[in-house]
């Protein structure tokens, strides 16, 4: 009863008011203002998971759902643009799913694989979604599904690559470790996409050899699971001159008849970079010769090349490189490495200094790219400026056989019609013209006009440099444009560009009805 | 049986008692954001306040001091039981003694048949007696003061 | 010479009238329609053809709340009309959930028959339902709260003492405390009686912490024998709990703490100095504690060890991902592979999960949306209670359900560590049902208005002058 005592006192009015206290309702206001930001805030994410997300949990391969998929569904086929059957699945007497592959092992860095035992990779991993039927349409038709009780609804995958186009080149590749892109430059469809060595995916997807194939390919130096044409990084050498002449060219920096009249003193003597001598000298027949932009192409002249770097400048040289897709992951069907014009961390758009920057200009210092960044920087020209988004599938196809195509579109405007022009029509002096010829001229398409450039990428040390050939052809309306890489295979006069000229003759002869 | 395009009729009622359910969900919690909205607004309009207050005049040792004062409820109980809404130990108080209600415009006192009774200004209260601010009750040792209510303080 | 004890409001001279609650009645109408819907749509899901499925259960539940509200109704108290139907909604929704999953999850054999999930849920709720409607309308008056706050902090003391030497562990945590057959987690009864001490202590002292204060360099620290005998309660809250590993429990008391000292003080130095004293914790638990340090890494990444410690994490959160907006329809996710389901502890921790996955986004912004409903009731009580503890009861209460809703919706979807406490009124579980309850319960008790004041007396009636005393004094 005694505890009580202290009770009146307690109460507000209770107690004497020599101390005020703050009033209780403002602070719950503000303490209700915080728990409404916490719910706030579990509520962005929670959307942010069920609705930004919600696709790629719901594809992740260790989602419950797709691992069910395993079992209960058979997954679509993948097919070539003249539904070659590249993959398909099939169900074994024992019940078990099974991929099977065409035999060709230019496929192996393409599709990847679909085994039991090692998951999903390449083609097989990003289409996923599609091939086994849980992704691949608009909302409306995936409540229709729901609606029908079909919650896995597997499609086949139509992809732009001519299978007769990426098994010439392969062979043309033969044990040859590179790369090579072909590209529709109106269209940004890939005709063929190689990585040299490559594999043969039944190796992986079967059951019997899996484990035996897999262990092999993942410790092979030659490193067959790398798929050099997208994620593999190389200097371009000579080839990266057309980014150099695109941001020249379109900065105003310089126009096609700018020249630079130390240049032929140069060649004999090096130019003079912040103490660094750039040297050149593997062109003696221009002698005094002051070249203009296009001759300074067709005779791949790396001072002239350094000049317009250093006119552009770092920073601005990053940014039109960046319009080609450099310095972030190519938006594309399979994963890509970001290609890079310098390593970054200087003071001049990431350049260190201006000795960098000039050698960056030719295609050496830290300039690094994938095949597929090249292919797109020819297509880019070769479209009168308009870089089409490249894409390998180009459509999914349903149970009924309906084709579900996916639309060309644009990715980048990069330069204006004329000045891709200008560089066309330098290009097509490296391969056709009288100074270009020694250098290109084997990238040559017979009997059709054909702008190229090649590069040979000096790699420090001892070692044959990369061979490298960008082109496209015809000059006018070009229908495919290529870029190809021969890891340390010497120059890229006579390794990549007659290897180009053949893929590029072949393609054309193809659409012509021949045979390549 | 099947509509046009394949979609299942039954899917799509089932479809439709889903999305059912989920507006339900929504209808009621859009149902009480509106009686949220109408409660913030009458509580706008009509602003708390207090009704009066007792102001303890004189006590016993252990009691609550002099000057001390309490909020009143439209109905407020005095007496030793915890149950009243001021309970103070006073061996003089009954278990429920006395109660003051707010009734209309003034306020009211009332003894609650309690054994040493409660005086009104010194009378002793029978039935029903009205207060007025300022009137002093007395219920067991405990002496104490109708005052107006406090104004709101303002933070 | 009074031999019998009347009815309070009779003793008043006015007689209890039941008063019609209109809102409530139409709130709880919708929630019984949506209830329905759901079960419909869930037994159409697994008849495979349009059903309304075994609705005995359900009935039951909308009976006992049903119940409630005639009780409430009779009663006429004028308390708040909307906290019931939102947790009403809320034990519904958990019913239907606990109606989905797979009944063998847990099995508690009673009175010669094994009851399921969903039975065990149902018998909860209504226990619940029971207790909630008992305490809104039997309590009158806190004092019985306020004045024995010491009693009631020892009580809990005790209670968490004995889960510490008669306890059983659950999952690495020592958490329950078994009483013959019924077995129940401590940790729940205890944060109501944590709010309650806090209440009566801060509402004692508040001035004076609030006002004086002693100087730290830069921080005014309030002055620290009034601040002692809270911190030693929440101290020893603290430290047992720790040692019993259950982590969300000390989470939830700190911040309620921490919220309500700032409610009462509006000190934000306070709530820094507590911040501060929270990061330094958890720090040293980091390093002390594997479990700690397991529960961090996962929520940093999950994806480091899927098939293990990040198993739970990630499976919730391909539960989500499926779920997508609409959800999948009840009974048309995955929350089972087979027998076993395909989140660990689904019907507790990962309830939400379920929610999100088969009710969707929408769905799962309705459930956030009800705790916000029920915030707003408490706060608002809190805001116009007549008196500071009441003020303080009502906030703590309310933050209790609201805080520890949040804290575990933020695990199951990784925007905080994982730490495995209940969903208040969705999660399976009596103790966490009970506890939710009796907080309910204590709100809608405090939001009572008073009793209507009688109209005025008409004049003849009017008494003055002395009258007969019965007593002198």
């Amino acid at each position: 009863m005694n505890l009580r005592r202290r009770a009146a006192a307690t109460r507000t009015g209770g107690a004497p008011h020599d101390l005020v206290a703050p009033r209780i309702g403002r602070s719950v206001l503000q303490v209700a203002l915080a728990l409404g930001l916490a719910y706030l805030l579990i509520g962005g994410t929670l959307t942010y998971w069920q609705v930004v997300r919600a696709d790629a949990l719901t594809l992740d391969p260790a989602n419950p759902l797709v691992q069910a998929a395993r079992q209960s569904t058979l997954p679509g086929r993948i097919l070539d643009s003249r539904d070659t059957v590249l993959a398909k699945s099939v169900r074994l007497a024992n019940g078990t799913v099974v991929r099977q592959y065409l035999a060709d092992p230019s496929l192996g860095p393409l599709l990847g694989y679909r085994s039991a035992q090692f998951g999903t990779a390449g083609l097989e991993a990003a289409e996923n979604g599609v091939l086994i039927g849980l992704s691949g349409q608009s909302e409306a038709d995936l409540l229709l599904r729901k609606l029908q009780f079909q919650l896995y609804r597997p499609q086949d995958v139509v992809l732009g690559i001519d299978m007769r186009l990426q098994k010439d080149a392969e062979q043309l590749m033969g044990n040859r470790r590179g790369a090579v892109v072909a590209i529709d430059p109106s269209t940004g469809q890939i005709l063929a996409l190689v990585s040299s060595p490559g594999f043969d995916p039944n190796q992986v997807a079967s059951p019997a050899t899996g484990a035996a194939a897999f262990g092999h390919l993942s410790t092979d130096p030659a490193s067959p699971l790398l798929d050099r044409a997208t994620q593999g990084l190389f200097v371009p050498g000579s080839v990266f001159k057309l980014v150099t002449s695109i941001a020249g060219l379109g900065s105003g920096a310089i126009t096609a008849q700018t020249t630079y009249p130390d240049q032929p003193a140069e060649e004999k003597t090096g130019f003079l970079v912040d103490g660094y001598r750039v040297i050149d000298g593997h062109h003696p027949f221009t002698d005094g010769t002051a070249l203009d932009y296009t001759q300074a192409l067709e005779v791949s002249c790396n001072i002239y090349f350094a000049h317009v770097g250093l006119a552009v400048g770092g920073p601005a040289l990053v940014q039109w490189a960046a319009r080609l897709g450099f310095g972030a992951p190519i938006p594309f069907d399979l994963p890509t490495a970001a290609s890079q014009v310098t390593g970054g961390g200087g003071p001049l758009g990431g350049f260190k200094d201006q000795v960098e920057l000039a050698n960056a200009a030719y295609g050496q210092a830290e300039v690094l790219v994938t095949p597929l960044q090249m292919a797109l920087v020819a297509a880019a020209i070769a479209n009168g400026g308009v870089l089409m988004r490249p894409h390998l599938v180009i459509g999914t196809r349903d149970a009924a056989g309906t084709l579900h195509p996916v639309a060309p579109a644009p990715w980048r405007t990069v330069v204006d019609p004329v000045i891709a022009s200008t560089i066309a029509n330098a290009m097509q002096q490296a391969v056709e013209g009288a100074w270009g010829i020694p250098f290109a001229g084997l990238g040559k398409v017979p009997g059709v006009p054909t702008a190229g450039k090649t590069g040979t990428a000096q790699l420090g040390g001892t070692g044959e440099p990369h061979s490298w050939f960008v082109g496209f052809a015809p000059v006018q309306g070009a229908r495919i444009a290529v870029a190809v890489l021969l890891e340390r295979a010497g120059s890229g006069a006579t390794e990549a560009a007659p290897l180009a000229s053949r893929v590029m003759a072949d393609y054309l002869a193809l659409q012509q009805g021949g045979t390549p | 049986m099947n509509l046009p395009g394949g979609i299942d009729t039954f899917a799509l009622s089932l479809w439709l008692l889903r999305v059912a359910f989920l507006g339900a969900l929504y209808l009621f919690l859009l149902s009480v954001a509106r009686l949220l909205l109408r409660d913030l607004r009458s509580v706008s309009a009509t602003a708390p306040g207090e009704l009066g207050r007792l102001v303890v005049i004189s006590s016993f040792a252990g009691g609550p001091p002099a000057g001390a004062s309490y909020a009143l409820d439209a109905v407020t109980t005095i007496g030793r039981d915890v149950n009243n809404t001021i309970s103070v130990d006073d061996p003089f108080l009954s278990a429920d003694h006395a109660v003051l209600t707010f009734r209309g415009r003034s306020w009211y006192l009332e003894d609650r048949g309690s054994t040493n009774g409660t005086y009104l200004n010194g009378a002793p209260v029978v039935g029903l007696a009205p207060l007025g601010f300022g009137d002093e009750v007395q219920a067991g040792q405990l002496r104490v003061r109708l005052d107006r209510p406090r104004p709101p303080r303002s933070a | 010479m009074n031999a019998i004890a009347p009815s309070p409001a009779r003793q008043l001279g006015f007689a209890v009238r039941p008063r019609l609650r209109r809102r409530e009645l139409a709130l709880l109408a919708i929630v019984a329609g949506a209830l329905v819907l759901g079960r419909a749509s869930l037994a159409s899901t697994l008849a495979g053809h349009l059903a309304l499925g075994d609705l005995r259960l359900l009935g039951l539940y909308l009976g006992g709340i049903a119940a409630v509200h005639v009780a409430f109704v009779l009663t006429g108290r004028r308390s708040d009309q909307i906290l019931l139907p939102t947790v009403a909604l809320l034990g519904g929704i958990s019913l239907l959930v606990m109606e989905r999953l797979p009944q063998g999850l847990v099995v508690q054999r009673f009175v010669g028959h094994d009851l399921g999930l969903a039975q065990l849920q149902v018998g909860w709720l209504l226990l619940s339902l029971a207790l909630l409607a008992v305490l809104a309308v039997v309590v009158r008056s806190d004092n019985w709260l306020r004045l024995y706050k010491y009693s009631w902090a020892a009580a809990g003391i005790a209670l968490l003492l004995a889960v510490f030497v008669f306890g059983r562990d659950v999952n690495g945590a020592q958490l329950d405390l078994c009483l013959g057959p019924v077995c129940g987690q401590p940790s729940e009864p205890l944060k109501v009686i944590l709010v309650v001490f806090l209440a009566g202590y801060l509402a004692e002292n508040r001035e004076l912490l609030a006002g004086a204060s002693t100087r730290l360099g830069p921080l005014r620290l309030p002055p620290l024998p009034y601040l002692a005998p809270m911190l030693a309660m929440l101290g020893i809250a603290l430290a047992v709990v720790g040692f019993q590993h259950d982590l969300g429990s000390a989470l939830l008391y700190f911040a309620v703490f921490l919220f309500l000292l700032y409610i009462a003080t509006a000190r934000v130095s306070y709530v820094a100095l507590g911040l501060l004293l929270f990061l330094a914790g958890s720090a040293v638990l980091y390093e002390i504690y594997p479990v700690v340090r397991l529960r961090v890494d996962i929520w940093l990444n999950p994806w480091s060890d899927p098939q293990g410690a990040g198993y739970q994490t990630l499976r919730a959160l391909y539960a989500l991902g499926t779920g997508g907006i609409l959800g999948t329809g009840l009974g048309a996710g995955l929350p089972s592979v087979g027998a076993t389901p395909a989140i660990p502890v689904i019907q507790s921790d990962f309830v939400f999960a379920a929610v999100a996955e088969e009710m969707g986004l929408l769905g799962a912004l309705a459930v956030l949306a009800c705790y916000l409903v029920i915030a707003e009731r408490g706060l608002r009580i809190a805001a116009t209670a007549q008196d500071d503890f009441r003020a303080l009861l009502a906030a703590g209460l309310t933050l209790v359900v609201v805080v520890q809703a949040a804290i575990i919706v933020g695990g199951n979807i990784k925007l905080v560590p994982l730490t495995g406490i209940t969903l208040p009124f969705v999660s399976y579980g009596g103790s966490s049902l009970v506890a939710n309850a009796l907080v309910v319960g204590l709100l809608l008790a405090l939001s009572d208005r008073g009793v209507e004041p009688p109209p005025p007396p008409r004049p003849r009636r009017r008494v003055f002058g002395p009258g007969t005393a019965e007593g002198v004094a």
